[in-house]
């Protein structure tokens, strides 16, 4: 019989491989790459400030709302930057900086009050974050998981073909009517609000990897968008189930075992080329 | 009635000037060349213009409105290198993208309406038969025709082309100013057109600026092709040759520029 934690960990993983699989493209094709690693880095300044005001007011469920708001407040400081005349490298290296800065900060403010309370089981949370911990989901977080995914799914599907003219011509989106900023944040949005749905689940870590590489593999492999999306998805499915399989086998941490076969089978394509 | 109309227009770039001086009026239906050296504003004029760069003095209209506000009456060509290519779109997906972007934030799906006008304005530049095809893997030509066809989408009053025909070859080049032409003579569609290639584009040309950080000269092309004016930019070794009832402009570059009937 397969355990319960075992059924939840392959859904997580079927919830997480449609997102990423489908956002993967887009990252590559927009350049994203840079700023994605900067939403990640800023999930977890969020969440170890959502553990210090966790442990503040009882409530741990407040970590993944807190990343959250503090990973949109980035994306909204990165596009302010962008609107002052910045380059979107230069302004995520600022945002990132500080991010970086206040997180180290709020680490030590963590052990501080980590320290006033009789008992905290946080350290374990901590780690999570940072190497995922697919097998320790719970039923209410899969809910959240699947709800939340469901909706950013949507989003992502109903503005997909905008993100293509995005990442193609933003000047000529503009001349002809277009908001390219209000499309560009809302992809920024949409990484930064995935990354904050998924992270407990893929790691913190390996988020960047497995968000960036599955697309890049697929525009290695095809041209045509639908084989694209199709090698994505499958790929970082394919990827998820089996590494969930070998973890449960060899007692390995899952997003480790997703993150060396997708580099791998992207060493391989270069390689080959 | 006017296209465009400037007056003591000028242009910054980070607070400093990048164009200076500029007056000139361009009717409705006319085509002009803006010419000049590398770093001339050219692209720069360009772009305020097309209302994507909005720090000027002067005055500056498009068929009397300010340029924010005649956005729908303006068609505006990039060069082709400034695309991202990866994006895997079709001829056809990269045209419709000219038709959709005045209505609604969402466009999951193309209209059938812009389908169909996409493969007429497809068929208009003569290439009706790659609709299906990958814009990346098109010819210069083809490419900069399919960008043509995205700037008609909307039907435009006034065409904005930044340098269409750079990196092309000859053969290129002159598919593209046949367009170009019949835009000109089937739609009377007023055009302004940056160039470091003055040479093929001299046929449909109305009217020439010479732009070299600030106004150097503006008239029809037999007023602007002239020895002083000529070497004024482009140095002492750029002059204005007339051969039988055409004119050749030779430059400091290697470009040739030639002007028919100018009468000199």
């Amino acid at each position: 019989m397969i355990p319960e934690y075992l059924i939840r960990a392959i859904l997580a993983s079927v919830m997480v491989s449609v997102l990423l699989g489908m956002l993967s493209p887009v990252i590559n094709m927009k350049g994203l790459a840079f700023l994605t690693h900067a939403l990640f880095h800023s999930l977890l300044f969020g969440a170890v400030l959502g553990m210090i005001l966790g442990l503040l007011f009882e409530n741990l469920s407040l970590v993944m709302l807190v990343a959250l708001i503090v990973t949109i407040i980035v994306v909204l400081t990165i596009a302010g930057l962008e609107k002052l005349g910045f380059s979107p490298d230069s302004a995520v290296g600022i945002v990132a900086s500080f991010v970086a800065g206040l997180t180290v900060l709020s680490f030590g403010v963590l052990y501080k009050v980590m320290a006033t309370r009789p008992y905290f089981p946080l350290s374990e949370s901590i780690v999570s974050y940072l190497t995922g911990d697919i097998f320790l989901i719970t039923l209410d977080d899969l809910n959240v998981l699947v709800t939340g995914g469901a909706l950013l799914f949507f989003v992502v599907l109903f503005l997909y073909r905008d993100f293509l003219y995005l990442s193609f011509d933003p000047e000529g989106m503009e001349s002809y009517g277009g908001n390219a900023r209000a499309y560009l944040m809302t992809l920024y949005v949409l990484v930064g609000a995935t990354g904050a749905l998924i992270v407990q689940t893929v790691g913190l870590i390996t988020l960047q990897v497995v968000a960036v590489l599955p697309g890049a593999i697929a525009l290695m492999v095809s041209e045509d968008i639908r084989e694209i999306l199709a090698v994505s998805l499958f790929l970082t499915l394919a990827v998820q189930l089996s590494s969930v399989v070998l973890a449960y086998i060899t007692d390995i941490p899952p997003s480790g075992i997703a993150t060396i076969m997708l580099g791998a089978i992207y060493g391989a394509l270069l390689f080959r080329r | 009635m006017e296209a465009i109309t400037a007056e003591g227009l000028t242009i910054f770039y980070d607070g400093k000037p990048a164009v200076e001086g500029v007056d000139f009026t361009l009717e409705d239906g006319e085509t002009l060349l803006l010419l000049g050296p590398n770093g001339a504003g050219k692209t720069t004029l360009l772009k305020t213009i097309a209302c994507f760069h909005r720090d000027y003095t002067g005055r500056l209209g498009v068929f009397g409105r300010a340029p924010c506000e005649a956005k729908k009456f303006i068609g505006y060509v990039p060069q082709s290198h400034s695309l991202n290519e990866r994006v895997p779109l079709t001829a056809l997906e990269v045209v419709a993208m000219g038709g959709i972007y005045r209505r609604g934030f969402i466009h999951f799906k193309l209209p059938p309406e812009t389908v169909e006008k996409a493969k007429e304005v497809l068929g208009f530049v003569g290439l009706g038969d790659v609709s299906e095809r990958l814009f990346s893997a098109l010819s210069g030509g083809q490419k900069q025709r399919v960008l043509l066809a995205r700037a008609l989408m909307s039907d435009p009053k006034l065409l904005l082309l930044d340098e269409p025909l750079s990196a092309l070859d000859p053969s290129a080049r002159a598919e593209v100013v046949s367009v170009l032409a019949k835009i000109k003579r089937e739609r009377r569609v007023a055009m302004v057109i940056t160039t470091h290639d003055i040479n093929p584009l001299l046929e449909i040309g109305d009217k020439i600026m010479l732009l070299n950080k600030r106004l150097i000269a503006f008239g029809s092309p037999g007023e602007v092709l002239q020895d002083q004016i000529i070497k004024s930019v482009y140095g002492p070794l750029a002059r204005v040759v007339p051969v039988e009832d055409k004119l050749f402009c030779i430059t400091g570059d290697v470009h040739l520029h030639r002007h028919g009937g100018g009468g000199r």
